[in-house]
């Protein structure tokens, strides 16, 4: 009888195996076929059969991506962008959601729902405003008006503010008694508590503003302004059907953020699991 | 240190924030529904007040219901699909297997990659002569620049980018079902299809309400797929152009900003009247102890 449960249990883990293995390749082919096309020449890649493997697997296209478009610049903005709209928000919203969390003062509820209520308006509302306040400012076409709208975070204040709301109030009140000023007990005592939900942040803000389109597409239009999103997109136009460079672009624009996956993968998971587990 | 003083740390700690929040997302989301009663002419020098004019135009636009129809039938598809392979993956992975975090890492993948360079690489894959589908399938089908076809490819796309994330909120959810509950319907002979119908999907009803929830608002949303992998001048553009895509071509293609904002202001009320559906129907649904 337990031998028999267990043979079942094993011919099921087999299945569930089978199952997850044919998914997963299926969930990474287009990052196969990324890589394997870029490596190809402009017939390969478009030949009648599909052939899988290129014959000579070469880097030039990757070359030709960054001589014949801005890619240089595409990448120099986006890590500023991305540094930026990280470094900010994450400074600003730990310290604002210290004190919603953790210091009862007049207007509390009232500047606290301000706060967040943007959190339910979609972003493309905010968008032709926005764009009108950067020209305003005469910003249009220039890297700062890639993450100055970006530079707060409700989403990460509301996040960060259930996180210190779950400390204990014990350690704050020794702090307080030791003559520590609220900043003080924030900085040293109550920061250091949350280290792992900043972290998650970080994560999430870098693939964020890393990854983001529209914003980009809307504000900038000159090449060396674009990041790598928008770049990839003007880099269609150029190199229309050369597919090997275009695919090169692209395994070039995601390879920073997969590294970074693969490096912090447990963190990165948890982080956005969370992140929906609390937005 | 008396309260006084702690109030105006309170204050200056919450300053950066909510001064950044009211100038940048407050105020664009009130002036937006202000642009949306206006006319602006000479890129916004001259504004005439026009009442409803805008929000008339877009009620007898066809292409406005059909774009809204578009962005329906997008969520409609993308969201049960996205569930149903989240969860189906989820549970798998749930079963005490080897090599668990491998293909939660294999899944999430797609979560990371830039939309843009994975809707490039989708455009290969889809291409009718030389795409790796095609041969694949053995068939012979122009997926993106066939009005038949070209919603079915943004959804391929779409459920295959969502299904990592949602496949993990599920796998929490799944993790906090309490074993002893499966214990006592295994003394009672439950076989494994019965305690999930009867234990497991019960319980994770508010995860998948949540779930559908966050998928809802992000489905109506679509822009990115849209504009990377169907493109401008593509004829099967009429067929899939969602709201999101209507706004940003109106806004900053014809520079008529008053009718892009009366559009994504329809698509406001939209999110807020689906949410609140979904927040009214959760009594139906979702079990909570």
């Amino acid at each position: 009888m337990a031998n028999n449960q267990r043979a079942g249990h094993r011919r099921s883990n087999l299945i569930i195996h089978m199952v997850l293995t044919a998914a997963s390749i299926v969930m990474i082919i287009p990052f196969a076929w990324m890589i394997l096309t870029s490596l190809k020449t402009v017939t390969e890649a478009t030949q009648i059969p599909v052939n899988i493997f290129p014959s000579h697997p070469n880097l030039s296209n990757y070359a030709k991506a960054f001589e014949k478009s801005d890619f240089a610049h595409y990448y120099v903005n986006t890590v500023f962008t991305a540094f930026m709209k990280t470094v900010f928000p994450v400074i600003f919203s730990s310290m604002a959601a210290f004190a919603f969390a953790r210091i009862r003062f007049p207007g509390r509820t009232i500047l606290f729902f301000i706060i967040i209520s943007v959190m339910m308006v979609p972003n493309p509302v905010f968008y032709t405003p926005q764009y009108l306040l950067m020209s305003k400012w005469g910003l249009v076409n220039t890297v700062t008006a890639l993450w100055i709208c970006s530079l707060v975070s409700p989403f990460a204040m509301f996040m960060l503010r259930q996180f210190f709301l779950g400390i204990s109030k014990e350690l704050e009140e020794a702090a307080i008694l030791d003559g520590c000023n609220p900043f003080q007990t924030f900085r040293y005592i109550m920061l250091p508590l949350v280290k792992s939900a900043l972290v998650a942040i970080v994560i999430i803000q870098l693939l964020w503003s890393w990854n983001e389109l529209q914003w980009p597409l809307i504000i900038n239009s000159s090449p060396d302004k674009l990041t790598l999103s928008s770049g990839l997109a003007t880099l269609v136009s150029m190199f229309s059907t050369n597919y090997p460079v275009l695919m090169a672009g692209a395994f070039m624009a995601v390879i920073p953020m997969i590294v970074l996956f693969f490096l912090f993968q447990k963190r990165f998971i948890e982080g956005v699991a969370f992140s929906a587990h609390k937005g | 240190m008396n309260s006084r003083s702690r109030y105006v740390w309170a204050y200056i700690m919450i300053a950066p924030t909510l001064l950044g929040t009211v100038l940048f997302w407050t105020w664009p989301a009130i002036y937006s529904i202000y642009l949306s009663f206006l006319k602006s002419e000479n890129f916004g020098m001259v504004n005439h007040w026009v009442g409803l004019a805008n929000y008339e135009r877009l009620f007898k636009d066809k292409e406005f219901w059909q774009n809204l129809r578009n962005t329906l039938y997008y969520a409609v598809m993308f969201v049960p699909l996205t569930l149903l392979f989240s969860t189906f993956f989820a549970v798998l992975l749930n079963a005490k297997i080897r090599g668990l975090s491998a293909y939660r890492v294999i899944f999430f993948l797609p979560q990371v990659t830039m939309p843009a360079a994975a809707a490039m690489v989708w455009v290969v894959l889809f291409a009718r002569d030389y795409g790796f589908i095609n041969y694949l399938l053995g068939t012979h089908v122009a997926w993106i620049s066939d009005t038949r076809f070209a919603m079915f490819a943004l959804v391929i796309v779409g459920v295959w980018g969502a299904i990592g994330f949602n496949m993990l909120l599920i796998l929490a959810g799944l993790q906090g079902i309490p074993r002893a509950l499966y214990e006592a319907a295994e003394i009672d002979g439950a076989v494994r299809f019965r305690k999930f119908r009867y234990i497991t999907l019960p319980l994770l009803t508010p995860t998948l309400f949540f779930t559908t929830v966050v998928l809802m608002i992000g489905a109506t949303q679509i822009f990115d797929s849209i504009y990377l992998l169907i493109g401008k001048t593509n004829v099967a553009l009429p067929a899939v152009r969602s709201l999101v895509y209507a706004y940003y071509q109106n806004s900053f293609v014809y520079y008529d900003q008053n009718y892009g904002a009366a559009i994504v202001n329809i698509l406001l009320v939209i999110n807020l009247i689906l949410t609140g559906l979904q927040f009214a129907f959760q009594k139906k649904w979702v079990v909570y102890d």
